[in-house]
């Protein structure tokens, strides 16, 4: 791994790309939906909807698997019948059905409210996790039963990353110029500036709410760092607001990601891991 | 390893299956959650009160709901937009008539200007003009004196420049209270019924129409106020009678002089052979006391004066004869012209306060612009401008 690291050459770049072509979809399909016109963004809704779901119901679902099992073993005796039942059923995957569309929807309605300026944090994101999972796994597979190495590795991977992003998103919203609300009412600052006002469509409801939150808590952070009175709860709601709207974004983003490496991993008939890991068991 | 194998076939064999399956129960989800929530945004739809606005209309408040007020919005877009051709409409006629009855004594008093221009006194003060002195400066001044002067023209276009504020403010203030009772008419019965009182509360705007109309085209008078401006055909110095003169005669003066010198080489052509220097009769008789006196003793006898005088008189009405009607045509044009610039200039200025009585109406109504002297950005960090 190392020589070929240190000789970088047009097949290892190839290589790369190809090995990561999975991310690369999925991010060129949710900045193609973000950026088009809303009739296209309406018209596809639902199918963009569905991947994101199942993208992020895959990495949450592998995520929530793995800790069940290993609760289970720490826990449960060998032989119980308990292993069967709590393993994850139909509970599990709606529960996680449902999280994934609502993180979903989440996602979706951010992104057609993000500026542009925004994407290159995300793409670099993407890098970031990738390069973090490729570092991680090294350290990991000395350790790690070679068959979870992949899981592990991921679940290892959400807090850091998506911390990241959540700190680099929560600055740029700091830092980025925001519409100028103070001294306005909340009606005002609303009637001003709140978008998908002239689609009556769910999308446009959609955007509606997450405009709503946005100006909110922008009006809500201005006037309280105008005024100074950051004690306020008021001020509290706005930091709030901003914490939790930038985190299940960037949650739902690193999520979706890990997906994509979860879906491609399963989707691989021949995935070299999984023989490694039967050679390993039968070894 | 053959274990692996045959679990490994088998996973995938049922993997493909169970993947469909997910998919569709993420599908399935995701329906199930648009019908939800769009059920949700249906009621909640329903049950939201648009917030109300309160316009003052003619002098009425009126309440309407958000889409009745996007529709009177629209409607003043409209009128804004409209504003400056009505006023036009209005305006130009008006214009037109006071600029033709200003003018009309100045073309009136043409043929009494050329009457003395081609007239033995005028002929010879001119040629005396032409050899003593520059002549155009004493034409202007003629012109001024003899045409401008008695026509009258120039307290007639003081009197027009004080009307002119009176009659815009006038028609402005008709075409408001027109637009407002326009307005009224159409919005008083789409108005939200007033039993629910129990919302007063819920008024985001209240905006006084009246007020918002007024003030635009008040503060536009101010601004007609007459400066030194310059809008469109003319600029506003011409509304003084001297300098109305001075472009009336600039053509005519150019011309005179030029007219004068080839009267004055013709006469000198015909004169030379009769009498010692004609020059300095002509000039001994318009300018006794000018150097041509010194000549006065060369026309000695009255015979020779008499028929010089006659003579003089023929070519004098025989120039007249060749060159009033252009001269005339001249100066008509000249006049015409003026009026034109003026007409052009006032026009120009009804049409700027009209626009900018109406820029600013749109500023009123555009939401967009009405904070315009508030800055467009905030940073939370990073303000380099406190």
């Amino acid at each position: 791994m190392l020589p070929r690291l240190q000789t970088p050459s047009w097949e290892r770049l190839l290589e790369l790309c190809g090995r990561h072509a999975h991310l690369g979809l999925v991010l060129g399909v949710l900045l193609l939906w973000s950026l088009t016109g809303l009739a296209f963004a309406e018209a596809f809704f639902v199918p963009v909807w569905v991947i994101a779901t199942q993208l992020i119901v895959a990495g949450s679902l592998e995520s929530a698997r793995l800790r069940r099992r290993a609760w289970l073993g720490q826990y449960l005796r060998e032989g119980s019948p308990w292993h069967r039942w709590l393993r994850g059923g139909v509970v599990m995957v709606v529960r996680h059905q449902l999280m994934g569309a609502g993180l979903a929807l989440v996602l979706l309605v951010e992104l057609r409210l993000l500026p542009l300026v925004y994407w290159p944090l995300l793409l670099l994101g993407a890098v970031v996790m990738v390069v973090a999972r490729h570092l991680l796994r090294r350290r990991l597979a000395r350790h790690v039963i070679a068959r979870h190495v992949a899981a592990v590795t991921r679940r290892l991977l959400m807090l850091p990353t998506a911390g990241l992003l959540i700190i680099a998103l929560v600055m740029a919203a700091l830092w980025l110029p925001q519409p100028y609300l103070v001294g306005l009412s909340w009606e005002e600052a609303l009637l001003d500036h709140l978008q998908g006002r002239e689609n009556d469509s769910l999308l446009g409801f959609f955007v509606r709410l997450g405009s709503t939150a946005e100006i909110t808590q922008i009006w809500v952070m201005q006037n309280a760092v105008q005024n100074l009175q950051v004690t306020n709860p008021a001020a509290l709601l706005g930091w709030v607001l901003l914490l939790l709207t930038q985190s299940a974004f960037a949650w739902a983003y690193v999520r979706l990601l890990v997906g994509a490496d979860v879906l491609r991993r399963e989707g691989r008939h021949d995935d070299v891991d999984a023989e490694r890991s039967g050679g390993h068991e039968s070894s | 390893m053959s274990r692996g194998d045959i679990s490994s076939s088998r996973t995938a064999g049922q993997d493909l299956p169970r993947a469909w399956g997910r998919w569709g129960l993420s599908l399935l989800v995701v329906l199930g959650l648009m019908l939800l929530l769009g059920m949700g945004q249906r009621l909640l739809e329903q049950r939201t009160d648009d917030p109300l606005y309160r316009v003052i209309v003619n002098g009425q408040p009126l309440t309407l709901d958000a889409k009745t007020h996007a529709a009177l919005d629209r409607d003043m877009q409209e009128v804004t937009e409209d504003i400056e051709a009505r006023l036009m409409a209005r305006m130009r006629p008006w214009i037109r008539m006071r600029l033709a009855i200003t003018f009309a004594p100045l073309e009136a008093a043409v043929p009494g200007y050329l009457d003395w221009y081609f007239s033995l006194s005028g002929s010879y003060a001119r040629l005396g003009m032409t050899l003593v002195d520059d002549v155009e400066p004493w034409l202007e001044a003629q012109l001024h004196e003899r045409l401008v002067t008695p026509s009258g023209i120039e307290q007639a276009l003081a009197e027009l420049q004080r009307a002119y504020p009176k009659q815009l403010a006038g028609m402005q203030q008709r075409l408001v209270d027109q637009l407002t009772q326009q307005l009224y008419e159409r919005y008083a019965p789409r108005q939200v019924s007033m039993q629910e009182d129990a919302r007063p509360a819920t008024a985001v705007y209240v905006l006084d129409l009246d007020e918002v109309l007024n003030r635009s085209l008040s503060e536009e008078m101010d601004m007609t106020r007459w400066r030194a401006a310059t809008a469109g055909g003319a600029s506003l110095g011409m509304l003084t009678g001297r300098a109305l003169a001075r472009r009336l005669g600039a053509a005519v003066v150019m011309q005179g002089g030029r007219m004068a010198m080839r009267g004055l080489l013709a006469r000198l052509g015909v004169s030379t052979a009769r009498s010692l220097t004609s020059g300095g009769v002509v000039a001994a008789a318009t300018a006794p006391s000018g150097p041509g006196a010194l000549l006065a003793g060369a026309a000695t006898t009255a015979v020779t004066l008499a028929g010089f005088a006659g003579s003089e008189y023929a070519l004098l009405k025989l120039q007249e004869a060749r060159h009033r009607p252009a001269m005339q045509a001249h100066l008509l044009d000249e006049i015409d012209r003026a009026h034109q610039a003026l007409i052009e200039t006032f026009e120009a200025r009804t049409m700027a306060s009209a626009m900018a009585a109406g820029d600013r109406l749109a500023g009123r109504f555009s939401p967009a612009d009405r904070r315009d002297e508030l800055p467009h950005a905030y940073r939370i960090l990073d303000r380099r401008g406190e």
